[in-house]
């Protein structure tokens, strides 16, 4: 299914723009540019900017080219077409498997990486439609027993986990 | 060239004694375990290690570092190949045409090519460091950070000829790689981009960052899926088909060749390893007459990438053994295997310890046929990754990177760098972004802005100074040369695209 984009009017021209696009190459831009701000502001001399501020500047006149193919007259849209709406059932599932990885990215330190671990496996498990038990359980299970552990016993730090610790971490 | 009395020396050490060969077997086979695991790194397996090393001779504890290193290479191509996960930086040349590959079902020909041109590389580089150690150690101490400067610019070049069907949004994610690449502090202490937060200060972890990009954000594509490989037909692992692919690499000599001899180049130079796979890919697709396959699952580019990353090995252990400096954290970690004998690297070890030069360049090269049979094993078992319904592979893959980043990175900055440039890089895929030119901007945006200030505080500003480098003036002769003669040819055969 083409997505569909919303329309200006211009010049007695009706343009479509493709706005999420339009709202990403500015996001990352506006990083670009707010980033040769920081680093001047840090520092302003050449040793500190020698490539940061040839590299925004290049991103400024990228943009212009980037930007300016997010609009289009109707009916000339080619270019936006390419990228077709996802499927509900799926943009749901990869908007969950994103919103679980954060919450095991904020989770595992705070409450060990075993639980968390756990948790997030089997959410993830059932976000993404498995519903045998024996899976829903022996998947976490032995991914926390075989893979934290071994983790835990090489590594050089800690893994902040909550039984090892025997307790929270 | 050839010490003939040193040489007969290292085979009678190496012959006389089978406790040198007890660990090879071990160090390969931990190298590809770790390797294979998204966040652990070759200079984190060898330091777990090290307190091993006390309790072996010197020779038997370079074999085994050696032996690490040789396996770790390969190791990291697996996850590369079947996930899109490069375990580390010099894996990601690979993923270009290797997942591809797998996607396709070529999965076993995939891990084959890279196989044999770990080895082919390897063994190659090896085979150079033994006829020409001494020169190469001699060569090496003449590269500066000009000579640094070239080969970071022609890494580079890879940006626009990875730019996807859009030059500026190509161009762009290659300065924002570029630009996210120098966060942190500057040579001169100032913190830059960090938003106040101290574990920026040493930068954007680079791994969890591409693992990121690449893996995490393919592994959101694959959630409405089933498997890796939709046909069931092609989700086999079969022990004939990863041999032709070992076999497929040898009808590229010339791609596999100058792989070898870009890799062992340029793991002379700090951080050359790390590239090497890059700029190894960019060349051979630049020389092919049809580059426009490269990226579609060509088998070239595999080679050319492994090739690379295998023999940047030699390279730089022909650094740390004829200088006594490592060019990157595996081999540092090797320089305190080192002193943990009372030994220095350097000149006088290699004019006095030649025997054990040799025995090492030896050992090497006979661990290409261990690695050659361990890793056959090692893929034909983690082959089996394309018959695990990626609703469970999706979960595990990522809860292992997120713990991998974090053991990786010894903090928060390690996994939550993760999380943001998963959706960063999955946003990027969605409006048609080549993730590969973000990747490589930032690899090489630290390393460039390093080169570049040392040249300018070398040269004083002044462009004059390059003519006293005949070999960073050679360089860049070359790498005009490898930019303009595609387009020659191409106007000369009247295939350059008219307005």
């Amino acid at each position: 299914m083409a997505l569909s984009h919303p329309v200006i009017s211009f010049g007695g021209s009706k343009i479509a723009v493709d706005v999420p696009h339009l709202a990403f190459v500015t996001a990352i831009v506006a990083w670009c540019i707010w980033f040769c701000r920081d680093a001047w502001l840090a520092q302003a001399d050449v040793e500190n900017l020698i490539m940061i501020v040839p590299a925004a500047i290049a991103a400024g006149i990228l943009y212009v080219f980037v930007a300016g193919s997010c609009f289009s007259v109707v009916g000339h849209t080619d270019n936006f077409e390419a990228r077709r709406s996802l499927d509900r059932g799926v943009g749901v599932k990869i908007a969950g498997t994103m919103a679980l990885l954060a919450a095991l990215v904020i989770a595992g330190p705070l409450i060990g990486f075993d639980i968390a671990s756990f948790v997030y496996i089997l959410a993830t498990l059932l976000l993404l439609g498995e519903r045998r038990i024996a899976a829903l359980l022996l998947i976490p299970a032995l991914f926390c027993i075989v893979v934290i552990y071994c983790f835990d016993t090489i590594l050089p730090i800690p893994l902040p986990l909550f039984f090892a610790a025997g307790g929270a971490p | 060239m050839i010490n003939m009395t040193a040489l007969l020396d290292a085979v009678h050490l190496l012959g006389s004694s089978w406790q040198p060969w007890l660990v090879v077997v071990p160090g390969i086979l931990i190298g590809l375990i770790v390797h294979a695991v998204p966040g652990l790194t070759t200079s984190m397996a060898l330091s777990i290690c090290l307190p091993l090393i006390p309790y072996m001779d010197f020779l038997q504890a370079l074999i085994f570092m050696t032996a690490m290193y040789a396996g770790a290479l390969f190791g990291v191509a697996i996850p590369a190949v079947l996930l899109n996960v490069p375990g580390s930086a010099a894996a990601v040349g690979t993923t270009f045409d290797g997942f591809p590959m797998a996607q396709a079902g070529r999965h076993n020909e995939a891990l084959g090519l890279a196989l044999a041109a770990s080895c082919a590389g390897q063994a190659a580089a090896y085979l150079l460091l033994l006829c020409l150690a001494e020169p190469i150690a001699a060569f090496a101490i003449k590269l500066g950070p000009p000579e640094m400067l070239v080969v970071s610019v022609w890494g580079l070049t890879l940006i626009a000829r990875l730019r996807g069907r859009h030059l500026a949004r190509g161009l762009l994610a290659g300065v924002f790689g570029l630009l996210l690449g120098t966060v942190g502090l500057s040579a001169r202490g100032a913190p830059r981009g960090t938003f106040d937060i101290d574990l920026l200060l040493d930068g954007i972890p680079i791994v969890p960052a591409i693992v990121g990009l690449f893996a995490a954000a393919e592994l959101f594509n694959l959630v409405g899926r089933d498997y890796v490989v939709d046909d069931l037909t092609r989700r086999s692992v079969n022990a004939g088909r990863i041999l032709a692919g070992m076999r497929d690499t040898f009808r590229y000599p010339g791609t596999l060749l100058r792989g070898a001899l870009l890799g062992t180049g340029l793991g002379l130079l700090p951080g050359g390893h790390a590239i090497a796979n890059l700029l190894s890919y960019s060349e051979a697709r630049r020389a092919a007459k049809d580059p426009e396959k490269f990226g579609t699952g060509d088998p070239r580019g595999i080679i050319a990438a492994e090739s690379a990353n295998a023999s940047s090995e030699g390279g730089s252990m022909a650094t740390l053994l004829a200088l006594g400096i490592p060019t990157g954290g595996a081999t540092a970690v090797m320089l305190v295997a080192f002193s943990m004998h009372n030994i220095t690297g350097g000149p006088a070890f290699m004019r006095e310890h030649t025997d054990i030069v040799y025995a090492v360049i030896l050992s090497s090269l006979a661990q290409v046929v261990f690695l050659a049979v361990l890793g056959f094993g090692f893929i034909f078992v983690a082959g089996f990754v394309v018959k695990v319904r990626l609703r469970a592979l999706v979960p595990t893959v990522l809860a292992l990177a997120v713990i991998g980043s974090f053991a990786l990175s010894q903090n928060m900055a390690g996994p939550i760098t993760l999380a943001a440039f998963a959706v960063i890089g999955w946003l990027m895929q969605r409006f048609d972004y080549p993730v590969a030119a973000t990747v490589v901007g930032l690899l090489l945006g630290r390393l460039t802005e390093g080169a570049l200030l040392r040249t300018y505080q070398m040269s004083g500003g002044e462009i004059e100074f390059m003519l006293t480098r005949p070999i960073a003036l050679g360089m860049l002769v070359l790498l005009v040369l490898s930019i303009i003669l595609p387009y020659l040819r191409l106007s000369r055969s009247g295939l350059v695209a008219r307005p």
